[in-house]
């Protein structure tokens, strides 16, 4: 019975991604505001204090040439689709579309939205620094969050208390040790949850109102204690990345030729949303904001430790290899995002000292998978030293 | 049977005679390879072109066949490569042509093969092994250099001409235009822009090799290169490309076997899988 | 203007040459070569199988008029081309004369692809051209053919039989060509592969009709407009009624000998 009750629970996770459209018009026929965003620097805990759900607009797979006009080729698909669902009155319902600046791309997609999709007016562009590690950024982040917080209480028409968002910091932290525990369950031999199912109650997460997601998400790790495991995990892969919303590409993972398990992803869809807390119980809270997302797993778009060079996202994946124990490593980035790439010149070598082999696999609208299944198998044939 | 298809056997093994009856079927979009071994001997190999991969493998196991009496129920371990593994109904295992490569450079070239280059008409990957032709590290071209192969058929087409021939006129000049080296579509354009100036055919011809075995260099330069160097695939058959390749490379390949097809190395390495196997 | 006069229109292109004679508003013949290694070759052969089939010996030519990526160098003897005209002149010409209440043209080449905005005269409006990550698109379509083993024609029959949609990568006719062969490898029937490039090309010709209007009657030119599987889906994602002109290939060639006096 627990067991059929946790696949019932990630069932639903898994059909919120699919239908993200019915899923949010559900929430707004509950009364709710709703706002979509694009890039996950967006500080969503100022969003929620001022009574607007964030929904995270991922893509919708489908393969189309008309954002050709409007933003170039060589721009990723993640935000060619992004920009495509704008065009095609997908989101039209959303009460406003927020972004903060991080990629070109993410950010070309965002402008479209505005110029050509009808969001002028219900739009809100976050200044965001680019080098983060630095005391100017934290003040740059406050000023600009404040500037957020006076539009929004424009916007709604009531002004946002401290209290308001002391509970949307509360709120947002349970969400996020929540999920950390879910992908903390990876760790073991024969967990009674597959990565791929973790990765679907990660990506939901994202556009959901996080109460009820959180109250989802107790109720599943409930139902996983009392559960037995779904059988020994095989070759451990670990999948480090830009943005995937691609569930398939998980299922892929876990179903080659020889058993492998996919036990953790660090890309923006996955751990990087929430592998950080917001500290509580601060007197300024939007000085605690910044901190929170200043000390999050850099994406490489913002990943520069001034002075020395350093990745400072290559910490945590050292840490996840270390508390994760990968045999392998799969990059998975999007075709024509400079910056993933950049990382994986500089971290490749890390993992050849390592002796943990890797392979590189180019995301798009669509997978070419018997391509992928061939690296991802010959990455598991060097794991286990296939001699002929 | 079409102009690139063929069969041949080695009259001279038995089967009848042979412990171990075992063969490797490569099946790829385009095109299908099978390699059938008698005790490890190469006893009949088929190179055929079919429709759908399902379609491909039956072809190819039975094109090798054919001029024997050996039949398929008569093959005790038959291993399933290439990117239309998974179609292979008669394959009792698959495993990657990446482990096939090398299984196959090593056991034709010997030991001191330390890197692999496969290149094919859809992908280039560079395999690296060790002397037992273990694989331990492999790249796989990224999307904007797929295709390579298939972009010089169509570029022969172009200027009608065969790819054979085409890759001999490239080694006639050291005059020659830029053409993009990063992608293949670029290159083809620009080709025919640069005809279209009234640049000689026989300078665009060189000026597209030189920059497709250049995009192939930088793939072997971010994979690292270790000496001693193969190449196995289709495009070995491109003597402009392999000699463009060698100069940006700064490295010579092992000559080629005279008695090896380079396009039946991941079928063979496939056989030798199935002889490992059928003997455990 | 042109009454009387046999004229040839000689269509240079980057993968085929097309030839037409005319005789004031009527067709006598045509012929249609791959242009390959040597351009003027081409453009002669293309000429002697049109003067065949419309049994009109090379004496009996008035002029020749060239339009195409190559019409410059064909301009040499034999040839004596006597004027020269730019592809999209040629193609609002010869639409209009195919159908006199076409305003727009979009033309579907080997190499290029193109839409001609054009007035009741056949005088030059507006005119677009593919961007460079969408070159190639016959040339892709004829690769696919080969690859698949089949003729092009058999390419948009099998097209037509699809019964599931399943898409390629979008970004250039190599993406799209590499995936369409995983599909191949994947096991996805042919009918839906073909049925995925043919749907990739009116994707990209429709994409680059976004920023141009199109004005009524719309009409299609090219060797690719005869493909009926790809002429299914170009209406639905241009949000128009199309057609294909009668002689698709060859109005670039009409549009040329229509040239002949220069002005109309």
């Amino acid at each position: 019975m627990t067991k059929k009750g946790s696949d019932t629970i990630i069932e639903r996770f898994r059909s919120i991604t699919e239908n993200p459209q019915e899923y949010a018009k559900s929430l707004q026929g509950k009364g709710h505001l709703l706002a979509g965003y694009m890039c996950t620097h967006v500080p969503e805990e100022i969003l929620y204090a001022a009574g607007i759900v964030p929904v995270r607009i991922l893509s919708s797979h489908v393969s189309q040439a008309m954002t050709r006009s409007y933003i170039h080729e060589t721009y990723c698909s993640f935000s060619h689709d992004c920009a495509y669902q704008g065009l095609a009155h997908h989101y039209d319902f959303l009460d406003l579309i927020v972004t903060s600046s991080s990629c070109i791309h993410m950010g070309e997609a965002f402008n479209v939205w505005v110029r050509f999709a009808g969001f002028q007016g219900k739009s809100f562009l976050i200044p965001y620094p680019h080098i983060i590690e630095t005391k100017p950024a934290a003040t740059f982040m406050v000023e600009s969050f404040g500037e957020f917080k006076r539009f929004l209480e424009t916007f709604v028409k009531k002004s946002i208390t401290e209290d308001d968002l002391e509970r949307a910091i509360k709120v947002y932290n349970h969400t996020r040790r929540l999920l950390k525990r879910l992908w903390e369950i990876l760790k073991r031999e024969n967990p009674p949850i597959t990565g791929p199912e973790v990765a679907t109650v990660t990506l939901a997460s994202q556009m959901m109102d996080k109460q009820e997601c959180n109250s989802l998400i107790e109720q599943l790790i409930q139902r996983l204690e009392a559960q037995p495991g779904k059988g020994p995990s095989g070759v451990r892969l670990m999948v480090t990345g830009g943005a995937c919303d691609d569930l398939g590409m998980f299922d892929l993972i876990e179903h080659l030729n020889d058993n492998a398990s996919l036990i953790f992803i660090d890309s923006c869809t996955a751990t990087r949303y929430f592998w950080f807390e917001v500290p509580e119980g601060r007197p300024d809270k939007l000085q605690a904001i910044a901190e929170g997302y200043i000390s999050r797993i850099p994406c490489p778009a913002k990943d520069n430790v001034p002075g020395t060079g350093e990745k400072k996202r290559f910490r945590f994946i050292q840490q996840f290899i270390e508390e994760f124990k990968p045999d392998g490593v799969v990059f998975l980035y999007q075709r024509f995002c400079s910056p993933q790439p950049m990382d994986v010149v500089a971290l490749k070598p890390t993992l050849d000292k390592l002796g943990i082999p890797s392979t590189e696999l180019e995301l798009d609208t669509t997978l070419p998978i018997t391509q992928f299944r061939t690296q991802l198998e010959a990455l598991v044939e060097i794991i286990k030293g296939v001699t002929p | 049977m079409s102009e690139h298809e063929y069969t041949s056997m080695n009259e001279q093994l038995d089967w009848k005679k042979a412990k171990a009856i075992v063969a490797g079927v490569d099946i790829g979009a385009v095109s299908s390879k099978a390699v059938i071994l008698l005790d490890g001997q190469p006893y009949a190999v088929s190179h055929v072109t079919m429709r759908t991969p399902k379609e491909s493998a039956f072809k190819a196991i039975n094109a090798a066949l054919a001029k024997t009496d050996l039949t398929l129920e008569k093959i005790q371990y038959i291993v399933g490569t290439g990117r239309g593994r998974t179609q292979v109904p008669f394959a009792r295992k698959t495993i990657t042509e990446i482990a096939c490569g090398a299984a196959g450079a090593v056991h034709i070239w010997g030991p001191s093969v330390r890197t692999v280059l496969d290149a094919g008409g859809q992908s280039c990957k560079v395999i690296h092994c060790t002397e037992k032709g273990r694989v331990t590290a492999f790249l796989w071209n990224d999307k904007c250099a797929a295709g390579i192969g298939r972009s010089m058929e169509a570029f022969a087409d172009l200027v009608k001409k065969d790819v054979t021939e085409i890759g001999g006129i490239a080694l006639q000049s050291d005059k020659f235009p830029k053409l993009s080296d990063f992608c293949t579509v670029y290159a083809q354009s620009e080709a025919l822009d640069l005809i279209r100036s009234k640049v000689p055919l026989e300078e665009v011809i060189v000026g597209y090799h030189y920059a497709m075995a250049k995009r192939i260099s930088t793939l072997v330069g971010r994979a690292g290169m270790k000496k001693d160097f193969v190449i196995i695939g289709g495009l070995t058959k491109n003597p402009g490309i392999i000699n463009y390749l060698e100069s940006n490379l700064k490295v010579s390949r092992l000559a080629p076997k005279p008695e090896w097809d380079p396009a039946l190395i991941v079928a063979l390495g496939a056989a030798l899988f199935a002889d490992k196997w059928r003997a455990l | 203007m042109n009454n009387g006069k046999i004229l040839a229109g000689l269509d240079a292109g980057h993968v085929n040459s097309k030839a037409i004679i005319m005789r004031g508003q009527e067709i006598l013949g045509y012929g249609n070569v791959p242009t390959g290694f040597d351009v003027v070759a081409g453009a002669e052969t293309a000429l002697k199988n049109a003067l065949e089939n419309a049994g009109v010996a090379r004496g009996e030519l008035a002029g020749i008029v060239a339009t195409g990526i190559f019409r410059d160098m064909i301009k040499v003897p034999p040839l004596n081309v006597r004027r020269t005209v730019p592809d999209y002149v040629a193609d609002a010409k010869g639409a209009l004369f195919l159908n006199k209440n076409s305003r727009t043209v979009i033309d579907i080449g080997g190499n290029i692809h193109k839409a001609v905005h054009y007035d009741q005269n056949g005088n030059l409006l507006d005119v677009i051209q593919n961007d460079k990550c969408a070159d190639g698109l016959g040339i892709f379509y004829t690769t696919m053919a080969k690859t698949l083993g089949v003729s092009e024609q058999e390419l948009s029959e099998l097209a037509l039989q699809s019964t599931k949609h399943v898409s390629v990568a979008i970004h250039c006719a190599a993406s799209a060509e590499s995936e369409a062969i995983d599909l191949m490898c994947q096991g996805v029937d042919i009918a839906d592969v073909t049925d995925a490039i043919s749907r990739f090309i009116a994707e990209r010709v429709a994409a680059m009709c976004t920023t141009m209007p199109l004005e009524k009657e719309i009409v299609v030119a090219g060797g690719l407009a005869k493909s009926k599987a790809l002429m299914k889906h170009l209406p639905g994602l241009l949000k128009q009624d199309v057609s294909v002109l009668n002689l698709p290939e060859y109005v670039g060639a009409v549009g040329a000998a229509m040239s002949y006096e220069g002005g109309k």
